[in-house]
């Protein structure tokens, strides 16, 4: 196939590819070859394809046209501002690519965390409320704190577009210097030096298998239960979790908890029994919870979170995993009959409190000595009161 | 005069052209998407008057219609192995200015190459299929004194050179797609399919 062999150069520009910084001004030239018949007064320029004005033009030889830039601006792309000198019917002659930005500012919020005891990520923020116009290349680099030499990660993008993955040659209980520098052609910039030790910064994979269910035929309940995550199970750790759910067609997530209790490998058994907006910030170590104070024959969105601490004996809080992928369940709705109405959401907070007032009550009448008190008593409770066919507004009746 | 095809050959052939012409009718308007991602990139005018680079195989021809099928099949080839170098050259230059900034732009490159180096496959298998000795490619024979490298070209020329090299390959993308189907056609003499050597 034909292809054309390169002719001498029409013309060339100088400066050629300069690195400016932003409302810099800017001189080039234009000379063509001699091998050519131009004049200046024959050529013209353009700045990412548009002319510029005659008036900024000076003739410095026969051959030579200049332009002058004043107060460039940010570089419209990347790979650099096009001014191109041009002939008279618009041939392009020669071209030079300006970069025009502002050296980077150090980079910010260095956050890291290891998913397995082995490995780590980092990512952080440039450090720029604007852009720098230029490409700017980001390097996270790492060391022991105490001797050891300056390694760079090499794995990019991992968690997001400032981010960088370390997957192993990491040692436990030493700590480590981390810091990013960025660089673009107007400067480098180094951010401030994080320090950590990889166990203090552990998180997991969501809790896995989470299931909800409905609690028998009681309306506002719903019973969660999910799996700790298992790359966990063979270290000694506590493990918290962290439930949040919605209704259906709502945005808003409740966050639900329950503190205490640690055990060996994160497992625990038993239940808890989690009061509708009470903000708790873990429901320990255990496994399953139920929500209640719910809406009846409402659709629910259920997740889960895990946080890992005091591992190898660490003192300090682990990192929460993601959340779990949503889990729906919707809770039973008896027959109602026809024209009846179910009560607002305060009117039901309202009514539940007062249920639990007679309750205890009731157990006091009804099971005393009952130090282990537990959830099974009033779940009996709430399904005899429903098979008595007393309604809410006839609680206050004992039997 | 060649010797008629025999008709398994003639199937094989059909069906090589035949997927041929759907891989450079994908090729083309996977191209046509790169262009335009890429003036808009580099900051240049989609219609810019670019002159021929060296090295840019040209997809223009005259007397197309005089050529043999060996001839199409050899031309063909030698473009799509300029083209896979000249746009692994532009990968490596992308990587080399922006790093991994514009992802996007790198990934569709490197997908078009994957896509030429395969249609240059393809159509050595049409030419193994003639029994036609596949041509070495440049470079691979030692020479003593090769040819010197060509000057590493300045920035907003190496911005222009990328701009001819993927309008070239859109251009011989379509071209492509007509040499197939003349390949792919039956003699009208003897009802059997021409050899390559033969005149279309």
């Amino acid at each position: 196939p034909r292809s054309v062999s390169p002719a001498a150069d029409p013309a060339v520009i100088s400066p050629q590819d300069p690195t400016l910084l932003i409302g810099s001004s800017l001189v080039a030239t234009c000379t063509v070859s001699p091998d050519f018949p131009l004049r200046a007064e024959d050529l013209y320029w353009t700045l990412n394809g548009r002319r510029l004005p005659a008036a900024s033009y000076a003739a410095l030889g026969p051959s030579t046209l200049s332009v002058a830039l004043a107060r460039l601006n940010g570089s419209r792309q990347q790979s650099g501002d096009n001014l191109v000198c041009h002939s008279r019917d618009g041939g392009i002659l020669a071209g030079s690519c300006l970069y025009v930005g502002l050296p980077p500012e150090k980079p910010v919020n260095i956050t890291c965390w290891s998913k397995n005891m082995k490995d780590l990520t980092c990512k952080w923020a440039p450090g720029t409320e604007g852009e720098t116009f230029l490409h700017t290349n980001y390097t996270l680099k790492y060391k022991r704190r105490w001797y050891g030499q300056d390694n760079t990660c090499q794995e990019y993008h991992t968690a997001g577009t400032y981010s960088c993955h370390i997957p192993k040659d990491l040692a436990l209980f030493t700590p480590y210097e981390i810091w990013v520098e960025a660089s673009n052609r107007l400067g480098v910039a180094v951010s401030d030096v994080v320090m950590l030790d990889i166990l203090d910064v552990v998180t997991t994979d969501p809790p896995s298998d989470v299931h909800v269910s409905r609690v028998g035929d009681l309306e506002d309940q719903l019973s969660v239960r999910w799996s700790s995550p298992p790359a966990l199970k063979d270290f000694l750790f506590q493990a918290k979790y962290q439930i949040q759910y919605r209704v259906e067609d709502s945005s808003e997530w409740k966050v639900r908890g329950h503190g205490g209790g640690t055990a060996r490998g994160g497992r625990g058994r038993g239940r808890c029994h989690l009061l509708p907006r009470q903000v708790v910030d873990d429901v320990g170590n255990q496994t399953s919870c139920r929500l209640a104070g719910l809406r009846p024959g409402t659709v629910y969105f259920v997740q889960v979170r895990c946080n890992p601490f005091s591992i190898y004996g660490s003192k300090k809080a682990g990192i929460w995993s993601d959340w779990s992928n949503p889990t729906a369940a919707s809770t039973p709705r008896s027959e109602r009959v026809a024209g009846g109405c179910d009560p607002k959401g305060g009117e039901q907070n309202t009514t539940l409190r007062r249920e639990l007032k007679q309750f205890f009550g009731w157990v006091k009448k009804h099971a005393y000595g009952c130090s282990n008190l537990g959830i099974k008593l009033y779940d009996q409770w709430r399904v005899w009161l429903q098979k008595s066919h007393k309604t809410r507004n006839q609680v206050g009746k004992e039997p | 005069m060649a010797a008629a095809e025999s008709p398994s050959a003639a199937l094989r052939r059909r069906d090589l052209c035949s997927r041929g012409i759907r891989l450079a009718g994908k090729m083309r308007a996977d191209v046509v998407d790169l262009l335009d991602a890429y003036v808009e990139q580099q900051g240049l005018d989609a219609s810019a008057s670019v002159a021929a680079v060296e090295g840019v195989p040209l997809a223009a021809v005259e007397r197309w219609d005089e050529q043999t099928g060996t001839q199409r099949l050899l031309e063909n080839l030698a473009a799509y192995r300029a083209f896979r170098a000249l746009l692994a050259q532009m990968l490596e230059e992308q990587r080399e200015q922006l790093g991994e900034a514009d992802a996007g732009l790198g990934r569709a490159l490197a997908a078009v190459l994957l896509q030429v180096s395969a249609f240059a496959y393809h159509l050595e298998e049409l030419l193994r299929l003639e029994s036609r000795g596949i041509p070495g490619e440049e470079g691979d024979e030692e020479e003593e004194d090769g040819p010197p490298p060509p000057p590493r070209l300045s920035l907003f020329e190496q911005k222009l050179r990328g701009l001819g090299v993927l309008r070239e390959l859109a251009q011989w993308a379509v071209r492509s797609v007509r040499d197939l189907r003349q390949l792919a056609k039956p003699s009208p003499a003897t009802g059997a399919a021409p050899g390559l050597a033969e005149s279309p």
